[in-house]
């Protein structure tokens, strides 16, 4: 198991190591200048690239790049606030987006399992078609239709919640786009859930559980639920991760700091901010990463099959 | 479960009292269109960056109600004769942080500008505020050489190449205001301005609450401001909203005082008794036109370096049905250079673009004139059909793609042979393809920093700017030389007249096609007053704003 660990986590890190050299490429041969252009003169524009080093071959930058990286921060951006520190701003966007996030799991999980396990128990009864009608509809609303839908309701018909994100009121404000950002989370979660279920409640040992007088709750904790949710477990990663990168038009809409409200940022400037864009695509491709690690991982703890597969090998 | 639900009511209950919004009357509440880019006035680029910093720095002078310049940091001024130096006396303000304002952080402020050669260092240069020696500054000469010094603290002394004659209105325009050296020194590098405690105010307001990229951005009344009398306002909130409706519905339930909207909501709020007493129409200085790449090298542009058929696209082009049809909110079809409502006579009072007609025989909606033109450009060029691809930024709202469709239906419907091939893009790629001489035809804006022709005329010299129609015209340049640099830069009235025959030039070579001059349509609350607009550099102001 630990040299099965230890060669997903070299991995990882290779894969890392290759996003973020395709990345600064790409960023690289992008048209247009991380600085705004529209009053310099050619020449001024052509002393500016000088001066962030952007005259030098492509390795070179990269080696710069990855000094920078290596000694535990992204730089200064090239146009964004002032060319201020990254990591910073960076790390308070994340913060923002995170705690949203962390709501948003909680609703989506919760709410999720909830209609999952109940459309599964009840299934090919009313509960369960008005379950998977909910989690359609889950599906096919954008969270922030939906987060346009409670703004208008909730804070502007019933003016209950702040219109707009309120920093001094964090989790009160946080409500609504939680909720708005959970509303995928909850249909996929249910669905998987529900689908695994009734594939698990049909499933021999089961049958074999019930036949050996194991009913309700302990059925369902010992049996049921504990094969059902590996690969629930699979779709809550990367939604995880999504949720906690935020979400650009809901934060854009809603006035919430975070990170993917800085990525606009960062792109839709008179001039790409090359490092801004550059630090969050390293961001989000860490954090994917690392979620589809721990998920491996996961997969070893709950599902004993895999555990002796990489003890066999 | 009634205990759970009791529990839930009453957690309900506290939070919205805590929520519950303050009614205090010296509150106001303003919506920015875009996010704040650098409190740092040598990299402040945007209208949201520079309104901000006017809010908390004052320069040395600062605009009434009119647009007219008065003194603000400086308590009075004395021109030499010959127009060239300026001596600026400066009162008794501080700094929040209690040090004096002092001539040295004019200096210091300056100096660093010309220095970091940042967008708006050009202002600094021969093509505008003449500051001697800035040019050089800005190539990377040392910046002790810039023609500012301060031979006490209280006095400022500045030498210009050649006399501007609206040299005390552009002392107003955030780029020259001031930075307090001591307190920026002891800063990590680049963290000027990115917090309340990294940032210095000597104006109206203070930084109580800003992070970088922050929606939500609060100022308060700053106490120890020389003229803090005057300031009722004691807290501005600003609100980053991006979406025009969310805007409208946000000043509907009073989230907000001050909203802009689009102009298809202009309509809808007209319709609305209630809403149509808050509407106010506010002209600004943006030109939005029509650029032309004349370059021959250009394998579709080639064609456009001849006159007739710019002519024929310009004469095809119903500017009224653009701003009547297509962006509504009160902009206002243009036949000149020069924006409408921009750059007063100081003599006569008349607006530059005053008479809309003069330039009638260049520039005007006629379809059979526009054909004409087109007829002499077919047998000029020995060509029947032309294709140009038309290049615009589609980041800045719906309106732009609106016309840009417009013009595109207009032009090819009016001009037969003529096909108009639209390719959108952000406008980072769009400044791209204007610097690397990619595009056929642009249609682009220019909004002005300080109130004079010559913020757009500089535009279309042979040095230009980065929207470059490759067009060179040695009398044109003459006359931009001589109004700015030249014999004419003292003489006000030959100055004035003679931008008249550089922009006949321009149009009669129909260099660009003007379209419209912008507005902005606000909406502000009955309760609000004060609020000073300006068509150009800081376009609101709210140091005298009142909310009863």
């Amino acid at each position: 198991m630990a040299k099965y660990i230890t060669k997903r986590i070299l991995m990882s890190i290779l894969t890392l190591f290759l996003i973020i050299f395709v990345l600064f490429v790409l960023i690289r041969i992008m048209p247009g200048n991380p600085f705004p252009v529209e009053r310099m003169s050619a020449e001024m524009i052509l002393q500016k690239r000088a001066e962030l080093g952007l005259d030098n071959p492509i390795l070179v930058q990269f080696a710069d790049y990855m000094s920078i990286l290596l000694s535990g921060s992204f730089g200064n951006g090239t146009s964004l606030y002032n060319g201020a520190p990254i990591k910073p701003i960076l790390l308070t966007c994340l913060e923002n987006s995170f705690k949203i996030g962390v709501l948003a799991i909680f609703f989506g999980t919760a709410a999720g399992l909830f209609i999952g396990i109940t459309a599964a128990l009840h299934r090919g009864k009313f509960l369960d078609g008005f379950c998977t009608v909910l989690s359609i509809l889950g599906v096919c609303i954008p969270s922030y239709v939906f987060m346009i839908f409670l703004q208008y309701f909730f804070s502007y018909k019933i003016p209950f919640f702040p219109y707009f994100f309120d920093p001094s009121q964090f989790i009160f404000s946080s409500i609504m786009p939680s909720l708005s950002l959970s509303l995928l989370s909850v249909s996929v979660i249910a669905r998987f859930t529900r689908n695994e279920m009734v594939e698990v409640m049909n499933s021999d040992y089961v049958k074999l559980a019930e036949s050996k007088g194991i009913y309700g709750f302990q059925l369902m904790r010992t049996h049921v639920l504990r094969n059902a949710l590996i690969p629930v477990v699979t779709v809550i990663a990367p939604l995880v991760v999504d949720l906690l990168t935020g979400a650009m038009v809901i934060e854009k809409i809603y006035g919430i700091n975070g990170v993917g409200k800085l990525m606009v940022d960062a792109i839709a400037g008179e001039g790409i901010d090359y490092n801004y864009v550059l630090a969050l695509g390293i961001v989000f491709s860490a954090l994917y990463i690392g979620a589809m690690l721990i998920l491996d991982i996961l997969y070893g703890i709950i599902d004993p099959r895999i555990r002796l597969a990489a003890k066999e090998n | 479960m009634k205990k759970i639900l009791v529990l839930i009511f009453f957690t309900l209950m506290l939070l919205t009292t805590a929520c519950g919004s303050d009614s205090s009357d010296d509150k106001l509440k303003v919506m920015l269109g875009s996010n704040i880019v650098s409190l740092d006035t040598a990299q402040a680029t945007d209208v949201a960056s520079f309104e901000m910093i006017s809010n908390c720095i004052d320069g040395l002078m600062q605009l009434d109600s009119n647009g007219k310049p008065i003194p603000a940091i400086a308590e009075s001024f004395d021109v030499s004769e010959d127009g060239k130096t300026y001596t600026f006396h400066l009162r008794d303000a501080k700094w929040t942080n209690g040090d004096d304002v002092t001539a040295e952080d004019f200096v210091f402020a300056w100096r660093r500008h010309c220095q970091k050669a940042e967008e708006y260092a050009y202002i600094f240069g021969s093509t505008v505020a003449c500051v001697k020696n800035a040019d050089d500054v800005i190539k990377g000469a040392d910046p002790s050489i810039l023609g500012v010094s301060a031979p006490d603290s209280k006095t400022l002394i500045v030498e210009l190449d050649a006399p501007v004659p609206f040299f005390p209105s552009l002392m107003s325009f955030p780029t020259f205001y001031p930075i307090n050296e001591k307190f920026y020194s002891a800063l990590e590098n680049g963290t000027y301005g990115t917090s309340p405690e990294t940032f210095l105010a000597n104006g109206a307001f203070s930084l109580s609450s800003y992070v970088p990229g922050a929606a939500n951005i609060q100022l308060k009344k700053n106490d120890s401001y020389w003229n803090a009398a005057k300031v009722s306002v004691n807290d501005l909130q600003y609100q980053v909203v991006s979406s025009s409706d969310n805007a409208l519905t946000a000043f509907k339930n009073g989230s907000l005082n001050v909203v802009e909207i689009s102009g298809n909501q202009v309509e809808h709020v007209k319709q609305n008794a209630e809403l149509s007493q808050n509407l106010q129409i506010v002209p600004t200085g943006l030109l939005q036109y029509i650029s032309f790449n004349q370059d021959p090298k250009n394998n579709h542009a080639g064609a456009l370096a001849n006159a007739n058929l710019r002519l024929a696209i310009s004469n095809a082009i119903d500017r009224e049905s653009l701003v009547d049809n297509y962006v509504m909110d009160g902009s206002q079809a243009t036949y000149t250079a020069i924006p409408r409502h921009f750059a007063p006579n100081v003599k006569t009072g008349k607006y530059f673009a005053e008479d809309q007609k003069q330039f009638a025989d260049y520039v005007s909606f006629n379809v059979d004139k526009a054909r004409e033109y087109l007829d002499k450009a077919k047998k000029e060029l020995g060509k029947d059909n032309f294709q140009f691809y038309v290049i615009y930024a589609n980041d800045g709202g719906d309106t732009v793609v609106k016309v840009v469709q417009a013009i595109k239906s207009q032009v090819e419907e009016n001009l037969p042979g003529v096909t108009l091939n639209l390719q959108p893009m952000p406008k980072a790629e769009y400044l791209d393809r204007l610097t690397k001489n990619s595009y056929d035809i642009a249609v682009t804006n220019w909004t002005p920093d300080y109130d004079d022709p010559m913020t757009f005329l500089t535009l279309w010299t042979t040095e230009g700017c980065v929207i470059a129609e490759h067009w060179s015209n040695a009398d044109y340049d003459r006359i931009i030389a001589d109004c700015t640099t030249g014999a004419l830069a003292a003489d006000y009235d030959a100055r004035w007249n003679a931008m008249y025959n550089a922009e006949k030039i321009l149009l009669e070579n129909a260099v660009i096609a003007p379209l419209y001059t912008g507005s902005n349509a606000m909406l502000i609350s009955n309760n609000v007053s004060g609020i000073d607009f300006h068509s150009a550099g800081v376009n609101r102001v709210f140091k005298s704003a009142a909310v009863k």
